[in-house]
Parts: C-alpha cells; sequence; structure tokens
C-alpha cells in the first residue's frame, strides 16, 4: 500500500479532496494521512500531490506486516510480557532474569 | 501633523478633509506607513491603529484584540510576555523553508548488477581457456578489463544511487520533524498571546465600560456587545494616540470635539 502524509495544511486539503474523489484507492484515511490501494491509479493522485506540494507530501511504501514476520524471540517477548502478573512492571525489569531480549539489544538490531 | 493632498499641505492636531473627496481607507494606510502618498508626516503609530486607525459606519471589529493592543500601546506588560518572546523568536530562528535534495540518480538494479558479474565471469573464463589451450590471449584479456570495468562502474553507480536516497530520506525527514516543531511552537505561542489577551482585557474592562460612556455612541448591556464604531472609540480613548486618527462617521458635532473626547490628532473625511 501507499502511505500518503500531509504536513502542511493546503497539502492536507488536497489530500482530503482527492481521498473524498477518489475512495475506490483508499484503504484507510486518518487524520492527514491515507492508505491508499497499490495501484498505478493511487500512486498518480499521490504523486500529484507529491508534485503540488514537494516535501509536504511524504510517500512511503506499506506492506503487510504479521506476527511471524519476525524473529522468535521477539514474539515471545511481547506474549510473555503482555501475560505478566503484575502490570506496573517495566519491560527492561521484567525481561533481566529471564531467557528475554533486553530493550536495547532490540534497538539495536534491524528487522 | 502634517499632510499634504492635491498640492495642498495642512498642519495641526485637527484637518477636516470634508470636501476634498479623499478616501479614508487610503489615508489610514498612509498614516499607517502602508502609502507614501498623500504624505503624512505625524508620530508613528501603534499596533492598535491597526484595528482603529480608521473609523467609519463600515468597520467590523474584534474589540478584544483592540482593546488589548490600547494596553500595549500604554505600555502595559503581561506575565506571558517572556514567552511570548520566547516562542516568537525560537520560530524566527527555525528555518521554515524545504531543503533543496539531492538529485534522483538512476538506480541499477540488482539484476543488471547480477548479469554484469556473470558477463566479467564469463570472460574470465574464457581467458582461462585460451591461455590453458596457449593460443592467443590479447583480445581476451582486452575484453576481460572491459568487463571488470563495467561492472565496478555499475557497483559504484549503484552505491551512489543508494547514498543519494539516503539523503533524500533523511533531509526530507528533519524538514518534517522541523515542520512538526514550528506546529508546536505556532500553538503555544497563539495560546500564551490570547492569555496575554485575556490578561489585558481584564486589566482595561473598566476603562473600557468608563470609556464607552464618554464616546458617542449605544451603550448595550454587554459593553463588548457595543457596535465596532462606538467600541473603536472607547478602544481609542483608552489607547495612546499620538498619530491621527482617521474618522470618517459624523458621531461627533465637528472634529475638534472628536480629537478631545479621543485625546488623539484627527483627521476627518
Amino acid at each position: 500500500m501507499l502511505l500518503v502524509v500531509a504536513h502542511s495544511r493546503p497539502a492536507r486539503r488536497d489530500l482530503r479532496n482527492v481521498c473524498r474523489a477518489h475512495d475506490d484507492c483508499v484503504v484507510r484515511r486518518f487524520g492527514r494521512a491515507a492508505l491508499l490501494s497499490w495501484t498505478e491509479f493511487a500512486a498518480f493522485q499521490a504523486l500529484r500531490l507529491h508534485e503540488k506540494h514537494g516535501l509536504d507530501v511524504q510517500l512511503e511504501r506499506v506492506v503487510p506486516f504479521e506476527p511471524a514476520d519476525v524473529p522468535d524471540h521477539v514474539q515471545e517477548a511481547a506474549d510473555t510480557y503482555e501475560d505478566r502478573d503484575h502490570p506496573s512492571t517495566p519491560y527492561a525489569r521484567f525481561a533481566s532474569g529471564r531467557d528475554l531480549p533486553a530493550p536495547d539489544e532490540m534497538r539495536g538490531a534491524d528487522l | 501633523m502634517r499632510l499634504t493632498v492635491g498640492g495642498t499641505t495642512y498642519e495641526g492636531r485637527v484637518v477636516d478633509l470634508r470636501g476634498r473627496a479623499v478616501d479614508g481607507a487610503t489615508l489610514a494606510a498612509a498614516v499607517r506607513g502602508d502609502r507614501c502618498l498623500p504624505a503624512v508626516a505625524s508620530a508613528d503609530p501603534p499596533p492598535v491603529y491597526d484595528y482603529c486607525g480608521h473609523v467609519h459606519a463600515a468597520m467590523g471589529l474584534r474589540t478584544r484584540t483592540a482593546l488589548a493592543a490600547a494596553g500595549r500601546s500604554r505600555g502595559y506588560e503581561t506575565p506571558h510576555d517572556d514567552a511570548i518572546d520566547e516562542l516568537r523568536e525560537q520560530l524566527a530562528s527555525s528555518d521554515p523553508d524545504a531543503p533543496s535534495l539531492p538529485s534522483v540518480r538512476d538506480d541499477v538494479s540488482r539484476s543488471t548488477l547480477a548479469d554484469q558479474r556473470e558477463a566479467a565471469a564469463t570472460q574470465r573464463g574464457r581467458l582461462e581457456a585460451r591461455r590453458t589451450l596457449g593460443v592467443d590471449t590479447d583480445a581476451a584479456e582486452q575484453a576481460v578489463r572491459e568487463a571488470t570495468r563495467t561492472l565496478s562502474e555499475r557497483e559504484t553507480e549503484r552505491v551512489a544511487a543508494e547514498e543519494s536516497r539516503r539523503r533524500r530520506r533523511e533531509l526530507a525527514r528533519a524538514y518534517r520533524d522541523r515542520l512538526a516543531e514550528r506546529r508546536q511552537l505556532a500553538d503555544a505561542l497563539a495560546n500564551r498571546q490570547r492569555d496575554a489577551r485575556e490578561c489585558l482585557v481584564n486589566r482595561l474592562h473598566d476603562r473600557y465600560v468608563a470609556a464607552l460612556e464618554a464616546v458617542p455612541g449605544s451603550r448595550p448591556t454587554d459593553p463588548f456587545e457595543a457596535s465596532p464604531v462606538t467600541a473603536a472609540l472607547a478602544v481609542l480613548r483608552i489607547a495612546r494616540t499620538e498619530a491621527p486618527v482617521v474618522v470618517g462617521t459624523d458621531c461627533f458635532a465637528d472634529p475638534t470635539a472628536a480629537a478631545d473626547v479621543l485625546d488623539a490628532p484627527i483627521i476627518r473625511c
């Protein structure tokens, strides 16, 4: 999918207009962003906005994500932590002493 | 003040231009210094003149904003002023312009690069084979050199394209961070300005009510519901008014009465 983010008021207005006029290519609308379908027509609309507003329009490619797309230890860390007994335990403390990755370890590792 | 209209020069605290067919808005712009003709020599008007510098029947007025500006013209300060200055400074020092990005370079696809690697390997294989056979290798060596050179050129291009792409993303992200920061600053500034305005309006409330009593015009129960002309006159009575006020209504008996009530130089037109 295409993510279009408007960073200025005029860009936001035009994004809203595009979404209204072509909701067939809109997957989801947010305040000043929209997910468009991965089609030439959606790209055409996104590029029009980019052409008009330059860097005030941010375009990103968004790919689907599933839990299985991450390494097992990350998945396990998330599951175990969400299953903790004391909701107030911060993750860093929770992970130390268990066989779970430290927050900084995960921060430093690209997916 | 000294004012020249169509070759005639007027001097004094009150200038009556009725019958001269001069546009009030034009005169007010000349007083503010937004126009150089007609020539007006007078004190510089404070910002309150942006709201009340030209009093006429069709005017609108944001009374509270104008009243706060009147307070400012008297040098009133508020506890928010330091924060306002600081926020203004921060806004002024952050660059609102979009950066120019390095140009987009044609990317070299992975498959092109793989093809080129394979071509180079093939040429090296040919050269090896010819050496083993003991036949002439000049042409084959030449081919290996060319293939290797092309491969290294493509690799360089690919690296440059990646670098340029990365750089463009970095610059764009920094710019958008800056935009977000500017939006926050602008919001904070607007909030502080609103607080300051409220502060000034509260402080001037009683004087404003008293001023409404002193100027011509009807007085509604809520002083902030007064008609724009009446409210503007009350605001002007409170404000420090060393620059001439352009008066285009006949609510005063004569221009001198206006000058007395508003304690201001008057251009009546």
